[in-house]
């Protein structure tokens, strides 16, 4: 489904991704993890075209382009890293954002309440300004919102980052869901041994290169996933 | 007396809060001051003006003008931002104040340096409500106004792209996430900001019965001193302070004289810097946006 190859990013001078190259297949769980300044983030902005890069990216054979609105309309979906709540538009308003880019706007109505259902908390605070949420609802809507544009290729830029462990817990439940579905997820993420629960894959990103690739059982034989590691060097 | 200056200010306000959405509508969209805003405003004004003197209807002058300086605005965008944009904020605002000087050049060598002058028969019709005189011009430049303020939130609120201009302003990157062209979306925010000036112009020349070359400065600072005392990308705020000030302004000259005009409305505009410089709608920080 998503192939990247050799993927590059500079910041100027600085090289935050250095040949990455990496896969997800159908209705699989893919991680990318690594420390902070790994290039995690820089990676998948680029592979949703919100930065210029090197290498090149393709969904189901075909290239991603390399503008977010247009790598959306090709069925990629990122949920940025903070996950990019529109604040000052309600709860109603960010899901029908969701829709923007939909071919069939008829059925948007439908999928916003579809949404609703899921997160019947989002119903209830419909009219409520977006920036009031709590963070677990903010991720709650941000994931919804995704939805509504019917991805093929979910992005999740640190979908735990600041929820309470009850809360991140619900939103790993929620991802194994929507691959049960069929949905393709790239998860990056920091907390790398909760994530390797529920991946089916991971890849571990090191000052912006490439260390190790695996199933959590493999990366763990390998010694990357300790605390140690996590913290300092790549994980 | 004083309801009458009430009126008077009231439509003075209404030119001002056009002018000072004109300018609010691109700052809330990418943070930048579009000076060429004032002198849309001024050509709006030949514009409209000159084809109502021709003996066109007015609302064919308001469309002429609105078409007209629109599309002007799209020009300043390609011209004096796109390019510019990776740029420091400094050089759009200095390529925008370059077009303002080229609009008014042109204006001048088009209509001349004195004042077009409107003959009081276009407009002259005046209702008596109680004690209050209110011209014909009064009514139609507040009716007016009023309808593109309502033309303007409906687009804001129900509209595709009133719903990515509000994204964009937000946060451009998510915007692009969720499927929002910016670049034709940042084309349609001149596009309608240089509209509503140019609407805005033909209002003004009804309004004094007379329009300058220069008219573009005189009330382009106005509308931004509006925009600053209301919150600078605060729709809301626009259209609590256009008309304060436009009262004010009239207040003034009415009870303290002509002298004392420009005074209170830019002291009123420092002191809400240096009080509350979000405005008085605006929030704290910078976040609020269109």
């Amino acid at each position: 489904m998503l192939a990247v190859q050799g993927l590059s990013v500079r910041y100027g001078p600085i090289q935050a991704v250095r040949e990455l190259s990496l896969e997800v297949r159908p209705g699989e769980i893919v991680a990318l993890i690594g420390a902070n300044g790994a290039g995690k983030t820089s990676a998948v902005k680029a592979i949703a075209g919100l930065l210029p890069h090197g290498g090149s990216v393709t969904l189901s054979g075909k290239p991603l382009p390399r503008r977010a609105e247009r790598a959306l309309r090709a069925g990629l979906a990122l949920v940025p890293e903070g996950r990019g709540i529109l604040g000052q538009m309600t709860v109603a308003e960010n899901l029908r954002m969701g829709g923007y880019a939909r071919r069939d706007r008829a059925s948007l109505p439908a999928a916003i309440e579809e949404q609703m259902r899921r997160f019947p908390i989002l119903g209830e605070r419909r009219d409520r300004l977006a920036g009031l949420l709590s963070g677990g609802e903010q991720q709650m809507l941000a994931i919804a919102r995704a939805l509504l544009s019917a991805p093929r290729l979910l992005v999740l830029d640190e979908p735990s980052l600041g929820l309470a462990p009850i809360m991140a817990a619900r939103i790993f439940a929620l991802v194994e869901e929507l691959r049960a579905g069929g949905m393709a997820i790239l998860l990056v993420e920091q907390k790398a041994r909760q994530v390797l629960k529920i991946a089916d894959r991971a890849y571990v990103l090191e000052t912006g290169s490439l260390r190790a690739s695996g199933t959590g059982a493999e990366l763990a034989a390998q010694g990357l996933l300790s605390d140690a590691f996590m913290a300092a060097g790549a994980g | 007396m004083l309801l009458q200056q009430l009126v008077n200010g009231l439509t003075l306000g209404a030119v001002y809060t056009l002018v000072a959405l004109g300018f609010s509508l691109v700052m809330g969209v990418l943070g930048i001051l579009n000076l060429a805003v004032a002198e849309l405003f001024m050509l709006g004004g030949y514009v409209g003006l000159t084809l109502m003197l021709d003996g066109q209807p007015l609302l064919v002058g308001l469309g002429a003008a609105a078409l007209f300086t629109g599309l002007l605005g799209v020009v300043v965008e390609r011209v004096a931002y796109q390019p510019l944009r990776n740029a420091p904020p400094i050089a759009p605002l200095l390529s925008t104040l370059g077009f303002s000087v080229i609009f008014q050049t042109v204006a001048t060598n088009v209509w001349g340096s004195d004042p077009l002058l409107l003959p009081p028969e276009l407009m002259d019709g005046r209702y008596q409500l109680g004690s209050i005189s209110v011209g014909q011009a009064q009514l139609v430049v507040m009716a007016t106004a009023v309808g593109m303020v309502a033309v303007l939130a409906l687009v804001m609120r129900h509209t595709r792209f009133g719903y990515g201009l509000r994204a964009i302003a937000e946060n451009r990157d998510v915007a692009r996430l969720l499927g929002v062209p910016a670049p034709l979306v940042t084309s349609g925010a001149f596009a309608l900001s240089g509209a509503m000036a140019g609407v805005a112009g033909v209002l003004i020349g009804l309004h004094y019965g007379a329009l300058t070359p220069f008219v573009g400065v005189e009330v382009g600072l106005k509308a931004i001193a509006v925009m600053v005392v209301g919150g600078t990308t605060s729709i809301w705020g626009v259209l609590l302070a256009g008309p304060l000030l436009g009262v004010l302004e009239v207040m003034t000259v009415a009870f303290g004289g002509a002298a004392f005009r420009d005074m209170t409305v830019y002291g009123l505009m420092i002191l809400t810097l240096l009080l509350r410089p979000q405005g008085l709608l605006g929030r704290a920080g910078g976040a609020q946006r269109v």
